[in-house]
């Protein structure tokens, strides 16, 4: 702005804006205080403390829980577990969605049959999940101990969520099954959101369709992929309710990860100061990676 | 890049927000619900009565004629509990109008959760279910669990059995009174397969084995176990250890003194047996991933596929209420059967393994002596009262009141009331005993014994490890 002095009225409206900026923000931003910024601190300094979570003495114990962190070993081995469950959520989730998005895309309304089945179920509640795969992969009378069992000719049983590794793996699964339906709409959605200009400019090119998914509409999709994936880092990362209704993080905390760690620590084993500490190291673990991943992969901002 | 900082941020912020939001907040009314009905039908009943007192000429503290409200968690969310227990605090509020009970019915599955956010957040109940045990020693050194042990001494209250009280005393202060009858623990057995494979009733842990032999070699599995619960696997590594060795070796190695270890002699001998049983098959395949809630060891009796199943005496209840004509007809009851090398030695052989008290009232009063002597009079007074008792009798609960083992009549309850009523000592269950954090350990090390993921050794040294840090702790 140059120039010093505004006229009265744009000084006026200015300020209007303002206070009704102002007016409409206060509300997110005292549930954002409250139910967001006040909790992250909270658990920070909750964590400096050696609190059973019920007493009224808390003692303040400094570093000690953060130190004791960094050598947990059963903390860094969930960490792995998080880890794992990302790579393996990003590799199926995104990738299987994508292709029943193309699918869908390609069949247009003729499959919205499809559409609706194919996404029923990330409208079911993880519990609801959770119980229901717990029988279908249940050793005796499961899903799959019954198929092994139809091809042998003899009783097999298959034991997927009481062994390690199989249980990681199984759990792994069945979250694919849950939340590849978000993917398949996210990318529904990428592809509508591609001008059909384009489409139509391809096919006067000489396009085929295949040429056309691979060569135009893959592509465009990229910062969608970008997206999803972060999505999915971030939700592997911080996963929870199902783990917790299906194993416990068992057998033998082959299935543990960082917040059933933390809900046990917090809420079985009477420890909400290391279980606060877990918690606020589990936010700064995500946030580095979520970040780095923004860095590395998120080159420039388009669409 | 600022711009994406926050997007981020924010998006993980639940993360942290979800436990801290928890500890701070006041608890959700998850399926709660105050039993209003019963108040109604209290006053109704006050009218009838005309101020005659159940507790009348009884030696009990003079309650306050000022109105009270106490409010008590229960987790009677289901008949015939739940009836029986309203029955209870509508009883008292007829006698008593001027003290209001709110009765909150609990959740089981997240009961002790929300009770630990409740105390966090300063809204912690009057009166509360608790199972005694660690958790309990955890709200009385936080002030959530008063010492009743002068009221109890100085006024009337129900004979209850020795074991009960201890179960609900930490220190020698009495915390807890108990209404939720016992619970023993023995060997439920299918009277049908036996018969058609002339097996008689093992009476040692050598005829045991020997049974299970024959059942393998039958095409059986002679135990259904559903160890994803790890609680239930933890039975068998109880009983052979106080089968071994009493309660010596597992006194000492709770308190890690003289020599105390989860690696000491009787552990290691039940260790090794249960892992020997997994290699011969005495278990069924993919127990870890079974779990007892929902049925899954009993399903594997019901369809024939294995023989026997130790299990708390609760079992017996379940399975007659799944299919009572099946029950009366198959199943049978037998103690755990004795050790007779440790036997030759002296050791007892009659500690079991259960809880006493199923259930205790804990108290928390903050100091108001009014609110704690009406408190005292309603659980001693009412729940536990003759028409309480009866009503528990009904529904295959024993109180652990001394004479009811005399009223039992089914078969397999009066086997397992007999044998929790002969028992020199009651073990109460490791994974309600032990410190919080070392029944962690110790049922994922039942986990890991029964997977044959680690040995005997191992999962002793585990749990002297955990023992040792509570210990430090305290």
């Amino acid at each position: 702005m140059g120039r010093s002095k505004k006229s009265g009225l744009a000084k006026t409206r200015a300020k209007s804006i303002a206070l009704a900026a102002t007016v409409f923000l206060i509300p997110a931003l005292l549930l954002i205080a409250v139910y967001i910024i006040y909790p992250i601190i909270d658990t920070f300094l909750i964590s400096g403390y050696k609190w059973n979570g019920i007493s009224s003495n808390r003692t303040f114990i400094g570093l000690e829980n953060w130190m004791n962190l960094i050598k947990d070993k059963l903390f860094w081995s969930a960490f792995g577990h998080n880890l794992v469950v990302m790579v393996f959520s990003i590799l199926l989730q995104i990738p299987i969605g994508m292709m029943l998005a193309t699918f869908l895309d390609a069949g247009g309304k003729k499959f919205n049959l499809f559409k609706t089945i194919w996404f029923l179920p990330y409208l079911m509640s993880s519990v609801a999940i959770a119980f229901l795969f717990t029988y279908a992969l249940a050793t005796n009378g499961g899903l799959f101990s019954a198929l092994g069992t139809l091809i042998k000719g003899q009783k097999v049983t298959v034991d997927l969520l009481g062994k390690s590794p199989n249980a990681l793996f199984a759990v792994i699964g069945v979250m694919a099954w849950q939340f590849t339906p978000f993917y398949m709409v996210y990318f529904i959605a990428g592809y509508g959101n591609i001008d059909t200009t384009v489409y139509e400019a391809a096919v006067i090119d000489g396009a085929t369709r295949v040429d056309y998914i691979r060569y135009i509409a893959i592509p465009l999709l990229g910062p969608i992929f970008k997206t999803a994936c972060t999505m999915s880092l971030i939700g592997s990362l911080r996963y929870f309710d199902l783990i917790w209704n299906m194993t416990q993080g068992g057998p033998v905390g082959s299935t543990e990860l960082m917040a059933t760690y933390m809900y046990k620590l917090s809420f079985q084993q009477f420890n909400m100061g290391y279980g606060s500490c877990v918690a606020a190291g589990m936010f700064i673990l995500i946030t580095v990676i979520a970040l780095l991943f923004q860095k590395v992969f998120v080159v420039k901002e388009d669409y | 890049m600022k711009k994406k900082f926050w997007a981020v941020t924010l998006g993980l912020a639940m993360t942290a927000a979800s436990l801290a939001g928890c500890a701070g907040a006041a608890p959700a009314d998850g399926g709660a619900a105050p039993a209003e009905p019963a108040a109604a039908e209290a006053t109704e009943a006050a009218a009838e009565t005309g101020g005659a007192k159940a507790t009348d000429g009884k030696n009990l503290p003079e309650l306050t004629t000022e109105d009270m409200t106490i409010v008590l968690w229960d987790i009677a969310t289901e008949d015939p509990t739940k009836t029986i227990q309203e029955g209870a605090v509508a009883r008292f509020m007829a006698d008593y109008p001027n003290i209001h009970v709110e009765q909150v019915h609990q959740q089981n599955d997240n009961y002790k959760q929300q009770l630990v956010v409740a105390m966090s957040s300063g809204q912690c109940p009057d009166m509360y279910i608790s199972w005694g045990g660690g958790p309990m020693a955890e709200y009385h050194n936080s002030g959530f669990a008063d010492d009743i042990t002068d009221l109890y001494n100085t006024y009337d209250h129900p004979d209850f059995i020795e074991a009960a009280i201890a179960q609900g005393s930490y220190k020698g202060q009495i915390l807890g009174i108990p209404f939720g009858g016992m619970s023993g623990c023995d060997v439920f057995y299918n009277k049908t397969i036996f018969a058609e494979q002339g097996i008689e009733v093992p009476q040692t842990l050598d005829e045991l084995e020997a049974a299970c032999e024959k059942l393998k070699a039958a095409g059986y599995t002679p135990f259904s176990l559903a160890n994803g619960s790890k609680w239930t696997g933890s039975m068998y590594y109880m009983y052979l250890v106080a089968r071994h060795s009493g309660n010596d070796e597992f006194d000492a190695a709770y308190t890690q003194e003289n020599g105390g270890s989860f690696t000491s002699d009787a552990f290691i001998f039940a260790g090794d047996k249960i892992q020997d049983w997994v290699k011969k098959g005495y278990f069924p395949e993919g127990t870890n991933s079974m779990t007892t809630d929902d049925g899954q060891d009993r399903q594997l009796l019901y369809d024939g596929s294995c023989a026997m199943m130790l299990h708390g005496s609760w079992q017996a209840r379940s399975m007659a209420a799944d299919n009572q004509e099946w029950y009366d007809e198959n199943i049978g009851v037998f103690r755990w059967p004795v050790d007779t090398e440790a036997e030759a030695k002296g050791v007892p052989q009659n500690v079991e393994v259960g809880t006493a008290i199923g259930n205790c009232f804990n108290f928390n009063a903050q100091g108001d002596q009014d609110k704690l002597n009406a408190m005292y009079v309603l659980a001693t007074q009412y729940y536990n009262d003759d028409t309480y008792n009866e009503e528990q009798m009904a529904s295959n609960t024993i109180p652990s009141i001394n004479g009811f083992e005399k009223l039992v009549t089914e078969p397999n309850m009066k086997i397992i009331t007999d044998v929790f009523f002969d028992a020199s000592n009651v073990q109460l269950w490791y994974d309600q005993y032990l410190p919080a954090s070392v029944t962690e350990v110790h049922k994922d090390s039942m986990t890991a014994l029964f997977g044959l993921e680690k040995t005997a050794k191992e999962i002793g040294e585990d749990q002297d490890a955990a023992m040792k840090a509570a210990l430090a702790e305290q």
